[in-house]
């Protein structure tokens, strides 16, 4: 992993993916994929947690290296901190369904950070961001073939 | 959860809702490979249309 420039810090941004209980797998794969884009210095991971979600609701907070005490997820967690705190996590649980689990992460856009400290050498000021889902430009696509259909 | 997370003022100020997009996802219409060779195409860099 290349070290990180401790003067510039990028957006941070939080996932949530949510899994039916049972059918989580936060091995394999998927922290292959993780560890290439923290590798890359794409992003740099600072907290990860598991939330388990009951069908009551009542939500549960395991830390990585209680899931996997001696596997990759464990070792992914000796570089993390405790960022987010027991409300937080109460606030991310509130977009799960009873009855799952989910993995939470917590990243720098390390990528980012250059091109922001640019902007704001540059006297720009981020006014507003967000983020375009596929999902969305798909229904825009659907929606245009639509007109163009009832036009034709 | 480590006890260094209890009672550490909160960066994530509210409820988050469950993303819009997950509903929108599971919708009928065309297969997902099909919808992301669309969606691929909508955002490959060419010419604008003015």
């Amino acid at each position: 992993m290349t070290d990180h420039d401790t003067t510039v810090v990028g957006p941070i941004d939080f996932i949530i993916v949510e899994f039916p209980a049972g059918e989580s797998n936060f091995n394999g794969e998927m922290i292959d994929e993780l560890g290439k884009l923290m590798d890359a210095n794409t992003i740099r991971l600072i907290d990860a947690i598991i939330l388990v979600k009951n069908d009551a609701g009542a939500v549960e907070a395991l830390e990585l290296s209680e899931v996997d005490a001696d596997g990759p997820l464990a070792a992914l967690e000796a570089d993390l901190r405790d960022f987010l705190g027991e409300d937080d996590l109460g606030n991310l649980a509130a977009a799960m369904d009873p009855g799952t689990i989910a993995g939470v992460l917590v990243y720098e856009n390390v990528w980012a950070g250059p091109f922001a400290a640019a902007a704001r050498r540059a006297g720009g000021k981020l006014v507003a961001d967000g983020r375009i889902h596929t999902q969305d430009i798909a229904a825009a696509i659907d929606a245009e073939r639509e007109l163009e259909n009832l036009g034709a | 959860m480590r006890p260094g997370r209890v009672g550490r003022v909160g960066v994530v100020r509210a409820p988050i809702a469950k993303a819009a997009v997950v509903t929108r996802a599971v919708t009928p219409g065309p297969a997902p490979v099909a919808k992301a060779a669309l969606v691929t195409a909508a955002v490959t860099p060419r010419r604008r249309r003015i």
